[in-house]
């Protein structure tokens, strides 16, 4: 089944022209053969010869990933993969650049007028410094990254990576890139049915998309999305107003925010962790207690931890480490997370991992390339590890806030 | 539409020490050039399907048109300026390394990072 999934419109999107569009489409579609024609071929590859090759050096099997990752570096399959894999990312990125800087002052002008419409909240602080974890390096090879303004009232950032984590998922996060923030909305419909937050936050909400998806599910509530990006957030904002689902944006750092404690009785992130650090984490946790109200959920989707694979599906995991831009992602897997939550204040028995099935069957009506057959494709296929998408479902680490909190003795 | 040459200059490069992925440095180079020529030539190969289904929607005989055509000064000059920013695209890691070589980015920095942001 041939992938054609085309992004839904909003008035935020920028145009493309022809070429545009096919630069687009290029790079997306070679992500696509990359994972389903190239990335099955590593496990043969290393099992029948850098095995026994690595055997014969070394008299032993390769013991961990890291081992793994020294004998797969100097085999050319292999290093067709990555480096095809790593031009595909550039590709990405460049052929969106190109689009958004040729119309980009009539982009931050449409923001304007969209955000202007609606009385939902825009805060963006004149002295934000970005931290350390984000500004280092641009995450996913994403250029200029989340932080970066060019110009005043600079949207930028926020279309790029719009339309860019577009094609970096091939679609396969629904029309409007927002497959986690509903498949999180059902979990929590579903396993919590009586659960009617009245404050929710949705911590490095980057542009809303997984954000957008919890005002459709508790349209009573207050709803906040924060991000260190400020054309992030902006962008965010009207792009909400374009989809019709007005929603606050604030330019924050989810490890020290100004709500007051309690405010919330929601936290949600999605795949913010893995982007931040190994100080950030448990300040992050520790600021989701303080702003939980008493029987509060916190709620991260990101990245499964390293213990639940084995090591050859580490190391194609891993790859992200060394050739994406991603810091983060091989030691955010090794660290204890539930241990962490625990440090943050949640009782034990509260913290656990669980697994919120993707909602892409159902969120797709009407939107170019998402016939019923290419969605069943989607949600059937086989597996195979270091995909994009999952196979049928998000990790999500799930702490709930004691009704009352227990005295220390 | 505006124009784009008097737009705010976005950019191109990511932040980080890009990796080498064979055993001579060249072919990373070639490799990245080969598949943007390959994204070109999908576009081309686009543009030129897209024509042809359009003519006929009119009833046009683009193939026969086409052959007769003569690019006159200006055509001519439309199309340098096309394959310039095309070049540009096709020599982006030459572009990429000398950035990285005038702001000092090195893999010892990009391990450094991974350890110092690991660090509890």
């Amino acid at each position: 089944m041939l992938n054609c999934f085309q992004q839904g419109h909003h008035d935020m999107l920028p145009k493309t022209t022809h070429d545009e569009a096919s630069r687009q489409e290029f790079a997306k579609s070679l992500r696509g053969f990359i994972q389903h024609s190239t990335l099955p071929g590593l496990q043969p590859i290393y099992e029948k010869r850098v095995v026994p090759k690595f055997k014969r050096d070394n008299g032993h099997e390769p013991k961990g990933r890291q081992d793994i990752r020294r004998a797969m570096v100097k085999n050319s399959y292999f290093q067709l993969y990555a480096s095809s894999n790593r031009i595909a990312q550039e590709l990405l990125w460049e052929s969106t650049v190109m689009s958004v800087e040729r119309q980009l002052p009539a982009l931050i002008e449409r923001a304007k007028e969209l955000s202007a419409q609606t009385e939902a909240k825009l805060v963006i602080p004149s002295d934000f410094v970005p931290p350390k974890y984000v500004s280092a390096i641009d995450i996913h090879c994403m250029p200029g990254g989340y932080c970066t303004e060019v110009t005043d009232a600079d949207v930028s950032a926020g279309v790029v990576y719009d339309r860019g984590v577009y094609l970096y998922t091939m679609g396969y996060t629904g029309p409007d890139n927002d497959d986690m923030g509903r498949s999180v909305c059902n979990f929590l419909k579903r396993n919590n049915p009586d659960f009617k937050p009245r404050r929710i936050l949705d911590m490095g909400c980057t542009v809303g998309h997984s954000t957008l998806p919890y005002r459709d599910a508790f349209p009573e509530a207050e709803i906040w999305g924060i991000d260190v990006g400020g054309g992030c957030v902006r962008y965010a904002h009207a792009r909400g107003v374009a989809l019709g689902r007005e929603v606050n944006f604030a330019q924050m750092n989810a490890e020290e925010t100004t709500f007051e404690d309690g405010y919330f009785d929601l936290v949600v992130s999605h795949i913010l962790l893995h982007e931040t650090s190994g100080k950030a984490m448990p300040k992050i946790f520790k600021e989701s207690e303080r702003l939980l109200s008493p029987g509060g959920l916190m709620i991260h989707a990101d990245l499964p931890p390293f213990d639940l694979m084995d090591p050859f599906t580490q190391f194609i995991l891993d790859n992200e480490t060394w050739y994406n831009n991603e810091p983060f992602w091989g030691a955010m897997r090794d660290l204890d997370q539930i241990k962490l939550a625990e440090e943050a204040g949640f009782p034990r028995e509260s913290v656990r991992f669980d697994n919120a099935p993707m909602a892409i069957m159902e969120t797709t009506e009407g939107s170019k390339g998402y016939s019923d057959q290419s969605k069943e494709a989607v949600a059937d296929r086989e597996f195979t590890a270091g995909e994009f998408a999952p196979g049928g479902g998000w990790e999500v680490l799930i702490a709930q806030k004691p009704l009352i909190k227990q005295e220390e003795a | 539409m505006s124009d784009a040459n008097e737009n705010p200059q976005l950019n191109h490069h990511a932040k980080g020490k890009r990796p080498k992925f064979y055993d001579d440095e060249a072919s990373d180079q070639l490799m990245s050039m080969v598949m943007v020529l390959a994204s070109e030539l999908n576009v081309m190969r686009d543009r030129i399907d897209a024509q042809e289904r359009v003519a006929k929607q009119h009833g046009i005989d683009l193939a026969g048109g086409i052959e007769a055509l003569e690019l006159d000064d200006n055509a001519l000059e439309e199309r340098e300026a096309w394959r310039q920013g095309f070049m540009s695209r096709l020599f982006y890691l030459a572009r990429k390394e000398a950035e990285e070589a005038q702001i000092g980015e090195t893999k010892e920095k990009y391990n450094n990072t991974i350890d110092e942001i690991a660090q509890p």
